[in-house]
């Protein structure tokens, strides 16, 4: 069924998968940990994080992941810091979702009904304690869907690091294509190992949707 | 500067075109998902899933490069307009069947019950109430699309970030540059925001 074109470069698109996997992986655990911590913040903080923290969300929401990686790549080495592809990339896709999950977590956090802070409140806890045991915990089930369609999406973005020369999935395909000339063979099963992750993700997220219903 | 304006125009025009066809097709796709006919339903599931599944890098190069390979070579600004057009109509689709969907079953049992046909019933009663629901989530989208056109400076599109990587190859104060490409991003999606809300302001419906 698959081009011999697509079988005789597999191991080179396999290293190619390992390297998108590695970026997305340590990328959604590292802005998820930016994402609660940032809701956190915006809705218990002190007002100065509010602010801070909203800041971040309104400069990442309207500003490209694109520019962002090519001010890391192009633009810090001239102020003395140059960071690896590698953990740049990571880093600068951390704090472009981090923002991004912080909306996510954010509305989980709200969305809890208010019985439940009552409840604990009844029960003598603090804020902390609440948090850790009462609201975080309900928090991350709720938001479950949508963190995984930021998920999809965060894996989807880390075509984008081929751009700055970091041999991922993308960037493979398309050094095999200018080797062999076949685009479109090439290209489709590019394409096709994308779908298959994060297709796979989706029906996850579906599931995870339809128990977060029931969950009520 | 001039160059930088000139990215802008460019990023304007293909954000432009882009929302207004994946807007129109993604109509098409969301009423063929909701249409209950096989033969409309499951290449429209195929579509979406295989839009919102693959990145839109890949997707720009297969119609860049994929489609120049046999014979049918277009300009990487048209490419650029179809990728993007295909990738945000999939999801464009989605919101409206989000906000069709969110339409509560009494309000279309109730015009039954006032012996609406279908058609009234999807135009006096579904559209309205959806249409307000779809707002939000558009403007979203749409800030996403402007974004997005920055990926086209993969395959030379002289748009914005295109001309802002190439002024700070040129000039060398590559640190002033991005800020200013990142300030012309920022004032341009906050435009959009800021329209988007006050046009929810006015049409705002009280329930």
């Amino acid at each position: 069924m698959l081009p011999e074109i697509l079988i005789s470069n597999s191991w080179l698109l396999l290293q190619g998968v390992e390297r998108t996997l590695e970026l997305s992986i340590a990328t959604v655990l590292f802005s998820s940990a930016i994402g609660l911590l940032a809701a956190l913040l915006r809705t218990f903080g002190w007002w100065a994080f509010r602010v801070v923290v909203d800041f971040y969300v309104y400069v990442v929401r309207g500003v490209p992941l694109l520019l962002l990686l090519f001010f890391m790549y192009y633009g810090l080495p001239y102020s003395g810091i140059d960071l690896a592809p590698i953990p740049g990339g990571i880093l600068v896709m951390s704090v472009y979702f981090g923002a991004f999950m912080s909306e996510v977590f954010r509305a989980a956090i709200e969305a809890l009904p208010r019985a439940q802070w009552d409840a604990a409140r009844s029960l003598g806890m603090r804020l902390p304690l609440i948090l850790v045991i009462v609201v975080v915990p309900q928090a991350v089930r709720l938001s479950a869907p949508a963190f995984i369609n930021t998920c999809i999406l965060l894996i989807k973005s880390t075509s984008l690091v081929s751009i700055i020369g970091l041999s991922e999935l993308t960037m493979v395909g398309r050094q095999i294509v200018e080797r062999t000339f076949a685009p479109f063979q090439i290209l489709l099963g590019v394409a096709l190992i994308y779908f298959l992750i994060c297709y796979s993700l989706s029906r996850l997220g579906r599931y995870a949707e339809k128990r977060t219903r029931y969950a009520h | 500067m001039p160059s930088l304006l000139e990215g802008t125009v460019i990023t304007l025009e293909l954000s432009a075109l882009a929302i207004t066809a994946a807007l129109i097709l993604g109509m098409v796709i969301a009423l063929a998902a909701l249409s209950g006919r096989k033969a409309m339903t499951l290449p429209a599931g195929a579509f979406v899933q295989s839009m919102r599944n693959t990145p839109l890098l890949v997707q720009l190069y297969l119609v860049y490069f994929g489609l120049g390979m046999i014979g049918l070579g277009l300009s990487a600004f048209l490419s650029g307009l179809i990728a993007l057009t295909a990738q945000n109509s999939a999801y464009i689709a989605e919101i409206y069947r989000g906000g069709l969907q969110s339409v509560g079953r009494t309000q279309i049992e109730a015009g039954k019950a006032l012996g609406m046909r279908r058609r009234e019933i999807f135009e006096l009663i579904e559209l309205p109430q959806a249409f307000m629901r779809v707002v939000p989530p558009l403007c979203n989208q749409f800030i996403q699309i402007i974004k997005d056109t920055s990926i086209l400076s993969a395959i030379a599109v002289g748009e914005l970030m295109h001309q802002g990587k190439m002024l700070s190859e040129r000039t060398a104060a590559t640190y002033e540059i991005f800020i200013m490409v990142g300030l012309f991003y920022l004032v341009i999606t906050s435009i959009v925001t800021f329209a988007t809300r006050s046009f929810e302001r006015r049409f705002a419906i009280a329930h």
